[in-house]
């Protein structure tokens, strides 16, 4: 033990030969008790001085005291031994004896803990008190029940994986017990009643009962109350120093200076807290509160000033179904959060958002699979439930994340006014005349000229309107007789005809046909004896024309024999053929003949010439002016520019139509106007006196446009294309230079079948007198519309 | 030389002078992105969308006016102050001086939003404009956990339920709810306030789930914002009742967690004023909790004496004043001479919010209940169990979902389809405007005829005999099932003549047509047949699709936009039609 304890005990020991100077140091054995009482009050204050003080054990202090008492009263001891057994019988010897062996046990662990115990133990029983204070003094009881392991100190942990746990008195081993499995310990432990009291002590591998005194010394200290119930930590001092015949002081030095200064530092401190206080910086009353809400919007009245800053837009609200707001705000081009994480947004709800919402909103299983199918952006994002009662509605998992979407929109979204457009969409349309009155135009399929085996790819009628010629890619031409639809001639050509062209003057009724590199000219022997004569004259090759140098690298003219006319071949594949107005110019085309794609020939003097411009880009087609002599009109792939041939000049005028390629092209009979075909469905009205853009652009047909046509004397102008329809407008051209062409839809065209090729209509002519119009299709067969 | 090359010095003009992108407005307030958010997110300031992007199309752009005012605000200063005292706290801190930090943390500058609300809403009714939002975020907060992960005090929770049972005390109380419903979501309300309709959204009384991927930060300062306009809305409604605000509460039925019905009762006794209270008094206590209420009244009294008793008169005129347009009136007398338990099941936090606003008198399963389950006068008893334990005759015992339908249809609906054990009848949404939608259910219908039926009853309906007028309701009922049934006869029958007729005038040109054509064309080889006479509808099509060509691009594209949202909405319909239809077959 440890110096200081020994010096306390020491200090006991004469406290305690002291007080037993002051009793009688011989008593009988009825005195015994009340000296035991003295000894043990003036004992218990020793401890609890010792406890404040150095912490020194009753244990030991029992120990030097019975030491020092083993001389004087030894009675005191025989009587302590009976004693303890008497106590032993009364109060049942398991418990005291266990009791004890706790005791020991805390004893060993910790010395303080074990003299709370020492002093509980007596006084936890008032009547057996002075037998068991004189059983400590004479300390037997701790020599008896020795701890049952003799180890000491030491962690158990070394003891672990042994069978024993330590050793007993004689130096044997003490084997563990046998461990139950859990569940028979927890069997044990609910079947037993007195299960709470038991406590396994580990040192000596034992199960401990402990007795009632003991739960309720435990409970004590638990409530950090002294130990023993009857002990009164606020007992009245007894001094026992005496100090009337004391006449020195305990210390002789002389009182220190700093007793008598004020101190620095706390004169600092208080320097620091007055200048707080006068600061303000503490404050000993609350500040009083204002209140935290008040009347802010007292009268409106007052109110109404105009705000300097800009216009609040507030913020969009949820959409209300059949609402008509004309003006609304939305979150402006950039996606708003709420879609960006892909939410059901914030619209009012519907039926289907209801919990018990009606049978037939609910998807089935199949729709639900179908939509994993589809894209995320696609799919619904709310799929709607039923829960047959409001008890069994879960909690909304997205409502926190609908929240904060609508958040970041409020803040980081821009916002736009926007007019809603609340309007039947019937009410965009224009309103145009009523078709009724733009009769007569071709509206039924009339007549059907069947005959050809290929493909009819080009149509011509005559000026006269009686006949029609037609072309087609099995190589044969053919002319019919427009009103019976009787084919009253057929060419059979090597080559599939690419065009054919009546010639406009009445009174020569020749055709040029275009197939392969050639150009032929036939005599249709149509005229009276008279033309036939002047006809068999201009188609009548004396002799070999004499070309220019450049025009005979191009072309070279041939007498036809097989059919009688004139045949000019081309130094590649000739397209497009068109005649001059007065009928003694030919020009044709050569989509592969880039700069000199372009010739006209002269038939009454079997001529042929370049053109004398420049050409730019690939032609596709031409036209001469219906007024104009030498008013030329070349459409190339993307451009269409008009030339005066007879200036030699560059174009006077370039229409620019925004198309990809060009296909076709017709001009008005008044010259003005000029439409054109292109292949990507659009059609385009050229006011040519207004713009060099087009006046109108009409997408009407989902495929190219194979041709395009006015008609001579009625305001109709009809497009063809290869989805086998053929639209017919009506098309004023006003005399008034200020008012604009008039352009009206009329009719759509349909009965060429759409699956026999996929080339559709090719071709498209107005029959020159009547409101009709004849379709060449690509399934061969050639179909005449009438009003 | 760029072409849009501006010599040095020329000031800008345009969008470039009118907008600044964000890292512009940032640089120029020397603010973080935090404290900008914040400050937007208070001011309600939000980027604008210029016409021409000066900068580019991935930045945001704010208007120039819009950062200046913001620089002049005299938060921004508070918010700067803040961060430096906080600098302050930070280095008593790091000196190891808590006492000193603790004593700066006492005195932290705070700031307040009211005068950001007057700016914003300069007029009472601007607030009640923009109430939705904030009334659906505190809502949902009232009823999140509240967590110190996400800095979410518990303080901040209570406020949110505080603010939240007041405003449903006044709606209730002044009988301006006008829909409910019910959803997935949670339940929508609609009130009607000043003839603003107000639209919010509660989440069902359940335990919340916080996500991860939301910042707390932000919905947190929305939330701050949102509370304190909450509270001077309060304030202006109850003191509009002539109610202290804020309402003291009766503790008791606060710690039973029924402080709406505790708010409602405040409302109750301190707006009627001294002269009606004893009336309302002895009506509406029971002996049971006689004495906590006249406790409750005592602490009341005291607390209005000053407040109300110069206004007490002119308030008992206002009250009267104030009565109110017919659909107030109507929804204050739904549900006027029933009674209402609620069982331990059932949402009640709703439906006390709810029936009151109708006119119904509530009692529920618990304590501190005005009236207890075996109260004789009960007439409905709210129940969502499958089945009731014990039930009393003299009373109905219906879903809850019956009240929400009773609200929307504005009539007492039969209640045999509600009855305990019952699969209810789905609940519609009253947001639909099921005519505009192509698309009614079937139970709207039934609804709608019930209403109709209800209507009517009020009149004597004229050449009805006595034995017949015993159930007005159902005959009404079977007359305007005549009627309609009629009146779709009618129209079935008119739609076949019509067919017959153009039939018949098909017929009528398919003939001559081929007679003209065979008159015309002897030679012509036969097979033209169905060819020449295009189907009617391809030439109704081609018809309607005529002027389109004429239109410009931009009307062209609005014009199918338009036509293929139409699409939409009839597919859709045309879905759910046929998901009946099979239903139907199915049974």
């Amino acid at each position: 033990m440890t110096k200081k304890k020994s010096q306390a005990a020491n200090e006991d020991q004469t406290i305690e030969t002291n007080k037993k100077s002051v009793s009688p140091a011989l008593k009988p054995q009825k005195e015994k008790p009340v000296v035991a009482k003295q000894v043990k009050s003036s004992k218990e204050e020793e401890d609890l001085l010792l406890d404040s003080d150095s912490g020194a054990d009753s244990d030991y202090d029992g120990d030097s005291l019975s030491g020092s008492l083993n001389s004087d009263d030894f009675d005191s001891d025989i009587f302590d031994s009976e004693d303890d057994a008497s106590q032993r019988e009364t109060e049942g010897g398991d418990g005291e004896a266990s009791e004890d062996e706790l005791h020991g046990h805390e004893g060993s662990d910790d010395d303080e803990v074990d003299s709370e115990n020492g002093e509980e133990e007596d006084g936890s029983d008032d009547e057996g008190s002075e037998e068991r204070e004189v059983a400590e003094e004479s300390d037997s009881s701790e020599d008896e029940v020795a701890p049952r392991n003799t180890v000491g100190d030491v962690p158990l942990e070394w003891y672990k994986d042994e069978k024993h746990i330590g050793y007993d008195i004689t130096g044997k081993k003490i084997t563990k017990k046998e461990k139950q499995d859990k569940l028979d310990s927890f069997l044990a432990t609910m079947d037993d009643s007195k299960n709470w009291r038991k406590i396994y002590d580990e040192y000596n591998d034992e199960e401990v009962e402990l007795t009632k005194e003991e739960s309720k010394l435990i409970r004590r200290m638990l409530k950090g109350e002294a130990p023993h119930a009857d002990f009164d930590p606020y007992a009245p001092y007894v001094d026992w120093f005496k100090w009337d015949d004391a006449i020195h002081p305990l210390s002789s030095a002389p009182e220190p200076k700093r007793r008598f200064i004020p101190s620095k530092w706390e004169a600092k401190k208080v320097v620091k807290y007055v200048r707080a206080i006068r600061k303000g910086l503490i404050k000993f009353d609350k500040p009083e509160e204002e209140p935290n809400v008040y009347l802010l919007w007292g009268d409106d009245s007052t109110s109404d000033q105009k705000s300097k800053h800009l216009t609040y837009i507030p913020p969009p609200k949820l959409k209300l179904p059949g609402s008509v707001t004309y003006l609304f705000i939305c979150f402006s081009s950039r996606i708003p959060f709420s879609e960006v994480f892909n939410l059901y947004n914030l619209a009012f709800p519907g039926h289907e958002e209801s919990y018990n919402p009606s049978l037939e909103y609910i998807p089935t299983e199949e729709e639900i699979a179908a939509y994993e199918l589809m894209f995320e952006e696609d799919r619904p994002k709310f799929i709607p439930k039923r829960f047959t009662s409001l008890r069994s509605i879960p909690a909304y998992e997205n409502a926190l994340k609908e929240l904060f979407a609508r958040c970041l929109d409020l803040y980081l979204c821009p916002r736009v006014r926007k007019k809603r457009i609340n309007i039947d969409p019937e009410s965009l349309k224009p309103k145009l005349p009523s078709r009724k009155d733009l009769r007569p135009y071709p509206n039924s399929c009339y007549l059907e000229y069947k005959g050809h085996t290929g493909a009819v790819t080009s149509l011509s009628p005559d000026c006269s309107g009686q006949w029609i010629a037609s072309g087609s890619a099995d190589g044969s031409v053919r002319i019919w007789e427009v009103e019976t639809g009787r084919c009253l001639k057929v060419w059979q050509f090597k080559e599939p005809v690419k065009c054919v062209a009546w010639n406009p003057l009445p009174d020569f009724p020749i055709l040029a046909v275009a197939m392969g590199q050639d150009l032929v000219i036939l005599n249709t022997e149509l005229g009276t004896d008279e033309e036939q004569q002047k006809i068999e004259e201009l188609l009548r090759l004396g002799s070999l024309p004499e070309l220019d140098e450049s025009a005979a690298a191009i072309v070279s003219w041939h007498q036809d024999e097989t059919f009688g006319g004139i045949k000019i071949r081309h130094f590649k594949n000739v397209s497009f053929v068109d005649w001059h107005p007065r009928g003694d110019y030919l020009s044709a085309v050569m989509s592969a003949g880039e700069t000199r794609g372009v010739v006209i020939h002269q038939l009454s003097v079997h001529k042929t010439q370049r053109l004398p411009i420049k050409m730019r880009g690939l032609p596709v087609c031409t036209l001469f002016h219906p007024h104009h002599r030498g008013m030329f009109i070349i459409a190339t792939k993307k451009n269409v520019r008009v030339f005066n041939l007879q200036k030699k000049e560059l174009p006077i005028k370039k229409l620019e139509t925004g198309l990809r390629e060009i296909s076709s092209m017709a001009i008005h009979p008044g010259g003005d106007n000029l439409i054109v075909g292109s292949k990507e469905g659009k059609m385009c009205w050229f006011d040519m006196d207004l713009s060099s853009k087009p006046y109108k652009t009409l997408k009407n047909h989902p495929k190219d446009i194979t041709n395009v046509a006015f008609h001579r004397s009625y305001p109709l102008f009809a497009s063809c294309s290869e989805d086998s329809t053929a639209y017919v407008f009506h098309g004023k051209v006003y005399s008034d230079l200020n008012e604009n062409p008039l352009i009206v839809p009329l009719e759509i065209l349909r009965g060429h079948s759409t699956s026999s090729s996929n080339r559709g209509v090719l071709d498209c002519k107005f029959h020159p007198r009547q409101p009709w119009l004849f379709t060449a299709g690509a399934d061969s067969v050639i179909k005449l519309y009438c009003h | 030389m760029p072409k849009h090359y501006r010599p040095a010095g020329k000031k800008k003009e345009g969008n470039a002078a009118r907008y600044m992108t964000r890292s512009q407005a940032l640089k120029s307030l020397q603010v973080n992105l935090n404290l900008f958010r914040r400050l937007c997110i208070v001011k309600g300031i939000f980027p604008r969308e210029p016409k021409k992007k000066v900068k580019g199309n991935h930045h945001t752009y704010y208007h120039v006016k819009d950062i200046s005012f913001l620089q002049h605000e005299p938060l921004l200063e508070k918010f700067r102050e803040i961060k430096t005292y906080l600098k302050k706290v930070q280095k008593a801190k790091a000196k190891k001086n808590e006492e000193l930090a603790r004593l700066l943390l006492t005195r932290q500058p705070t700031y307040k939003l009211d005068r950001l609300i007057r700016e914003r809403y300069p007029t009472f009714i601007d607030a009640l404009r923009d109430l939705d939002d904030c009334l659906t975020m505190v809502h949902l907060f009232a009823v999140l956990p509240a967590s110190d992960r996400e800095n979410l005090e518990v303080k901040r929770v209570h406020n949110c339920r505080r603010l939240s049972h007041e405003w449903q005390a006044y709606i209730s109380r002044t009988h301006a709810l006008r829909k409910v419903f019910v959803s997935v979501k949670g339940i929508y309300y609609q009130a009607e306030l000043e003839g603003q309709k107000i639209t919010w959204l509660t989440p069902h009384a359940i335990q919340q789930v916080f996500t991860n991927d939301v910042d707390f930060g932000v919905l947190l300062t929305f939330l701050e914002f949102y509370e304190t306009l909450l509270a001077f809305i309060n304030f202006k409604l109850y003191h509009s009742l002539n109610v202290k605000y804020p309402p003291i509460l009766d503790s008791r039925l606060e710690a039973l967690a029924a402080d709406l019905y505790a708010l409602s009762r405040y409302i109750d006794a301190s707006s009627r004023g001294m002269t009606v209270e004893p009336k309302v008094d002895a009506s509406s206590s029971s002996q049971s909790n006689d004495r906590a209420e006249s406790e409750l009244r005592l602490a009341q009294l005291q607390h209005q004496l000053p407040s109300s008793e110069p206004g007490a008169l002119m308030h008992l005129v206002a009250d009267k004043e104030v009565e109110e347009d017919e659909e107030t009136r109507t929804c204050k007398s739904l549900f006027k001479d029933l009674k209402f338990f609620l069982s331990r099941e059932v949402p009640r936090e709703s439906l006390l919010f709810v029936l009151p606003a109708f006119g119904g008198i509530v009692s529920w399963e618990g304590e501190g209940a005005p009236f207890n389950e075996d109260d004789d006068s009960i007439t409905h008893h709210i129940i969502d169990k499958p089945s009731a334990g014990h039930m009393y005759l003299s009373r109905e015992y219906v879903q809850p979902q019956w009240i929400y339908d009773c609200v929307n249809a504005r009539i007492i609906l039969p209640t045999e389809k509600y009855l305990v054990g019952r699969v209810p009848p789905p609940h519609l949404s009253p947001f639909v405007d099921n005519e505009a939608e192509g698309y009614v259910p079937d139970y709207a219908e039934t609804i709608k005829r019930l209403q109709a039926a209800a209507r009517n009853d009020v009149l004597p309906l004229p050449g009805v005999g006595k034995e017949d007028l015993e159930d007005p309701q159902n005959l009404l009922y079977a007359g305007v099932m005549s009627r309609t049934e009629e009146a779709e006869a009618a129209k079935t029958k008119k739609k076949m003549a019509e067919l017959e007729k153009q039939y018949h005038e098909e017929l009528k040109k398919e003939v001559t047509g081929i007679e003209v054509d065979e008159e015309a064309t002897p030679m012509v080889e036969e097979g033209e047949g169905e060819e020449s006479v295009p189907d009617a509808s391809q030439i109704e099509q081609d018809t309607a699709d005529m002027p389109t060509l004429m239109m410009s691009r931009k009307k062209k594209k609005l014009y199918e936009a338009m036509k293929m949202g139409q699409k939409k909405k009839s597919e859709s319909v045309e879905r759910i039609k046929q998901r009946k239809k099979n239903l139907k077959a199915d049974q």
